[in-house]
């Protein structure tokens, strides 16, 4: 089975808000699943759901096949949240003592030591978590997620707050929970970039609603295909201009002075752009395919919600 | 159960990891028994023995008064002081809703977050209890009349009025949990000295003799009462409801 979490038609109201409208996504075993939305779009509602925290109005939720609502499937999880829950008065090896004893794991001594020093926490460990940093907190979180071996972790913005070197430490975590301890990571995050770098699967939640789900490469070229840079030889003549404008399928954007910039239509391809300019005796220096961004897809969905 | 014992074990020892708030409880619980105490001294006692040696009955009525008040007041100021800030601090800083997502239930952390503060207060207005117990014999009665004690009185101290503080626990933590910690704060504010005030009136009044079973079956009455009211609420202790009303 290689479905790790599968989420059919899950549809949740608080008070009088509909807050998920009948989402469907599945990760899977070994993905970095990312999970994107603008605030108040869902995500936490599902991230409560995930964990069992809410139970969905209807709708379908496996996780490793099995209902959320069992304690032996919530072994199987290790998560964290938005509030990362440590206790300020223990120290780190305390707080990730009172997890592993919770999960059962009384004598957890040798895994605690090896989490906290793949944290890099392991100097730090008989501190109390009170004098801790945001990034030191958000990492001891992680390993706490970790201390009873789960299969599969949610994590709610874990980088959230966090200066730009913790985040690449965190990140670089994440890949390496993935890579080396054959984890699957459920990921939800405000970073596009973040997301971009490290997620191979993703999903944009807007207003309760699942409006873009896949690959994360397979759905660059359903968001259109990007930018097309060419940087001519001479500068482009006047009547050239006129006529590139012309053709809607080219999809001229831009001109800075011997540089132009297209963003062609579904079925354009880069050779029929330099093909084009060739057979009106335009020299090209330099031709190059920009992919759309993470960036780029999210802010058309969300201008193509705002328009509808 | 095993892992209700271990958030009960954790959180006492958080609790009392908050010293300021420890020290006040402490030192506000002696002060007040201690005030009390010299209260129906100089008021009570004193102007009985003025007039010659009394029957029993009215020495086991005054240590009567004193033991149960003492025991309610280190039992309601735990409640007020260290109930109310803990549940608080871990509502706000994600303790309870990261509990909530390991495989541990909902029940079993309300259960575990009361008793943990139960225990203390419990131990606290226990041994004070027995020390007003043996103090106030020793000083105002043994050198006139003997060593006082009844053991409905006892019963009534040292466990019915347990008894009704463990269910008011589990209630407020249930409040507290579902809800605004602050309510269940409320709660005992208003509850604890309408009741306690109510009982004494009755045992001073004669109408309830604090010294018989009636006086023990009344506050076990209380209990039950309190217990039946949380088994009615039950149904609503959701991880849902807890993680909402954060």
């Amino acid at each position: 089975m290689n479905s790790v979490i599968s989420i059919e038609n899950i549809k949740k109201t608080l008070g009088n808000r509909e807050i998920l409208k009948g989402i469907s996504f599945t990760v899977e075993r070994g993905d970095i699943f990312g999970y994107l939305g603008p605030n108040g779009a869902g995500k936490t509602t599902t991230i409560r759901i995930l964990l069992g925290l809410f139970q969905a109005d209807s709708g379908k939720l496996d996780i490793l096949g099995q209902d959320i609502s069992l304690s032996e499937t919530r072994r199987k999880i290790g998560f964290v949240l938005d509030s990362d829950g440590l206790y300020e008065s223990m120290t780190a090896e305390e707080n990730m003592m009172y997890y592993s004893q919770i999960y059962g794991l009384p004598n957890a001594g040798e895994r605690i030591d090896k989490l906290l020093s793949m944290m890099d926490l392991e100097d730090r460990c008989k501190d109390k978590v009170g004098t801790y940093s945001r990034g030191m907190r958000q990492r001891l979180a992680l390993a706490r997620s970790l201390v009873h071996n789960p299969e599969v972790l949610i994590l709610d913005e874990p980088t959230a707050g966090v200066d730009p070197s913790g985040q690449i430490e965190i990140r670089q975590i994440m890949l390496d929970i993935v890579h080396k301890e054959n984890k699957t990571i459920f990921l939800s995050s405000h970073n596009l970039d973040e997301v971009q770098r490290i997620c191979n699967r993703i999903a944009l939640i807007d207003r309760g609603e699942i409006k873009l789900y896949g690959e994360l490469e397979n759905l660059r070229p359903k968001m259109g295909s990007g930018a097309v840079i060419i940087e001519t030889v001479q500068n482009i003549p006047d009547s050239l201009m006129t006529e590139l404008k012309s053709l809607p399928y080219l999809g001229l954007k831009e001109k800075k002075e011997r540089t132009l910039i297209f963003s062609p239509r579904e079925g354009t391809e880069i050779s029929d752009i330099i093909g084009f300019l060739s057979s009106r005796g335009v020299k090209i220096e330099e031709a190059v395919k920009k992919e759309a961004s993470l960036e780029e897809m999210y802010a058309a969905i969300l201008k193509e919600v705002e328009l509808s | 159960m095993r892992e209700t014992y271990l958030v009960i074990l954790n959180s006492i020892k958080n609790n009392l990891r908050l010293k300021i708030v420890l020290i006040v409880y402490i030192a506000v619980t002696i002060m007040c028994v201690l005030g009390i105490t010299i209260a129906l001294y100089f008021f009570l006692i004193a102007p009985e023995m003025k007039t010659g040696l009394p029957d029993k009955s009215k020495p086991e009525l005054y240590l009567g008064l004193i033991m149960y008040s003492t025991c309610f007041i280190s039992l309601g100021i735990n409640l007020n002081s260290l109930a109310f800030q803990s549940m608080t601090r871990e509502k706000s800083r994600g303790n309870i809703e990261s509990l909530l997502a390991t495989p541990l239930e909902a029940k079993s952390i309300w259960i575990a977050k009361s008793i943990a503060i139960f225990i203390p207060g419990l131990i606290l207005g226990e041994v004070l209890t027995l020390i007003t117990l043996i103090a106030v014999n020793y000083i105002y009665f043994v050198p006139e009349i003997g060593f006082i004690f009844n053991p409905w009185l006892a019963v009534s101290s040292f466990l019915a009025a347990p008894l009704i503080y463990l269910c008011l626990s589990l209630l407020i933590h249930f409040i507290g949990l579902t809800g605004k910690p602050a309510t269940g704060n409320i709660i005992v504010q208003i509850f604890l000295p309408v009741m306690i005030s109510l009982m004494i009136n009755l045992a001073v009044r004669n109408i309830l003799d604090i010294t018989s079973w009636s006086f023990t079956l009344a506050n076990l009455g209380i209990a039950v009462l309190i217990a039946i009211i949380v088994i009615f609420l039950l149904p609503r202790l959701t991880r849902e409801r807890i993680v909402l009303s954060r």
